[in-house]
């Protein structure tokens, strides 16, 4: 019985860190993964500008049909990214960063920006934003800029779906 | 059996049980880190760095891309205020006053947060579309068939799950969710 005595001690060691690089490769899988699709509807660095979220349309998991959703898979290798987020006004908006961890690096909503446009320059360490965009740093090259809309009535739909599609994703 | 025989088997075992129970844990809801209220759970570390290793592949696996909660709260329920398992099959009460935050939304999922066909074509209820009374008070019906008022479709589907939304939560809110006015979620009666 001596004889497992130390192989059973490796085994916990070996669970252990098995179990937290399971943790913490998880985010990681599952943000790739949710990139990837989103690189799907459109092509890197330009926003995608989805359809509402119905039963047959579940772009991501849990999603609300009460927002429609516009998405920027980025990718900083190539230099800073602009997100320029046009203005809808008298509802709820926002945009938020997504690293590649799936932390949020920044949100920006209608009550953030007094109803004005966001104007954000994702930028890794070393790179500059330019004037008039505020700065958002990241570790990770890639990520998911997300644009929400309120709508109170899909009736709605055609007039955010034009004032949206002003909303830009480009590399510098 | 070979020294290193031994090592191997052990090593393998410690492998795939350390990611199975991993991957246990991160399938087995929300519970780690949460905090209830009523039939309602929540966490307030969604999508921030401050998040757990735990928390985080939670969240990734289903609510990827959620909000960190001065911008929206993310209230679950699982169950009735009774504590009973939400059924597609019954008929429920959803009834609540005055939420604290600029506006919300209560949506219904299956499996991991997936909507649920159903022949309204409807999956949420947003503020607006309840009547309030002065008082704030409102109420909103689930079940598998059409009901008078504001239905809420379950699609006869075994289990669901509810999500409220509070976007833009009061700070009050944000500081104790325990303590915050939620909706309660009473059952009507099974079909």
């Amino acid at each position: 019985m001596r004889q497992w005595l130390f192989p059973i001690v490796a085994a916990v060691a070996v669970a252990a860190g098995a179990y937290q690089a399971t943790l913490l490769a998880t985010p990681y899988v599952l943000m790739n993964a949710a990139i990837k699709k989103v690189g799907e509807r459109g092509p890197e660095n330009r926003f995608a500008f989805g359809h509402m979220a119905t039963a047959d349309n579940q772009p991501i998991v849990r999603p609300s049909p009460d927002l429609s959703y516009s998405t920027c898979a980025f990718n900083l290798a190539k230099g800073p990214v602009l997100i320029d987020v046009e203005p809808v006004p008298d509802r709820y908006w926002s945009v938020s960063i997504f690293d590649a961890r799936t932390d949020v690096a920044a949100v920006r909503s209608d009550r953030d920006t007094g109803g004005k446009a966001a104007r954000l320059a994702l930028v890794k360490d070393g790179q500059k934003a330019p004037a008039g965009y505020e700065p958002v740093r990241l570790d990770h090259d890639r990520g998911i800029a997300l644009i929400r809309i309120l709508l109170a009535d899909p009736a709605e739909f055609p007039v955010i779906d034009a004032i949206r599609r002003k909303s830009t994703c480009k590399v510098l | 059996m070979k020294s290193w025989h031994r090592f191997a088997i052990c090593v393998t075992l410690g492998l795939i049980g350390g990611a199975a129970f991993a991957v246990h844990q991160v399938r087995g809801g929300m519970a780690n880190g949460t905090i209830s209220n009523g039939p309602w759970t929540t966490g307030k570390s969604f999508g921030t760095a401050d998040a757990s290793a735990l928390t985080r592949a939670k969240v990734a696996l289903s609510g990827l891309l959620a909000l960190p909660a001065k911008e929206a709260m993310y209230f679950t329920a699982k169950v009735d205020s009774d504590g009973k398992p939400l059924d597609g099959r019954c008929t429920y009460l959803v009834s609540g006053g005055k939420l604290d935050g600029r506006w919300w939304s209560i949506t219904l999922y299956e499996g991991e947060g997936w909507l649920v066909k159903n022949s309204a074509n409807r999956w949420s209820v947003p503020a607006s579309a309840v009547d309030q009374a002065e008082d704030g008070i409102w109420s909103l019906t689930m079940a598998p068939d059409r009901q008078s008022g504001v239905w809420l479709p379950t699609g006869e589907v075994p289990a669901f799950d509810l999500t409220l939304r509070l976007y833009h939560p009061s700070p009050a809110v944000i500081g104790n969710p325990a303590k915050a006015m939620l909706p309660a979620i009473k059952r009507l009666g099974c079909a």
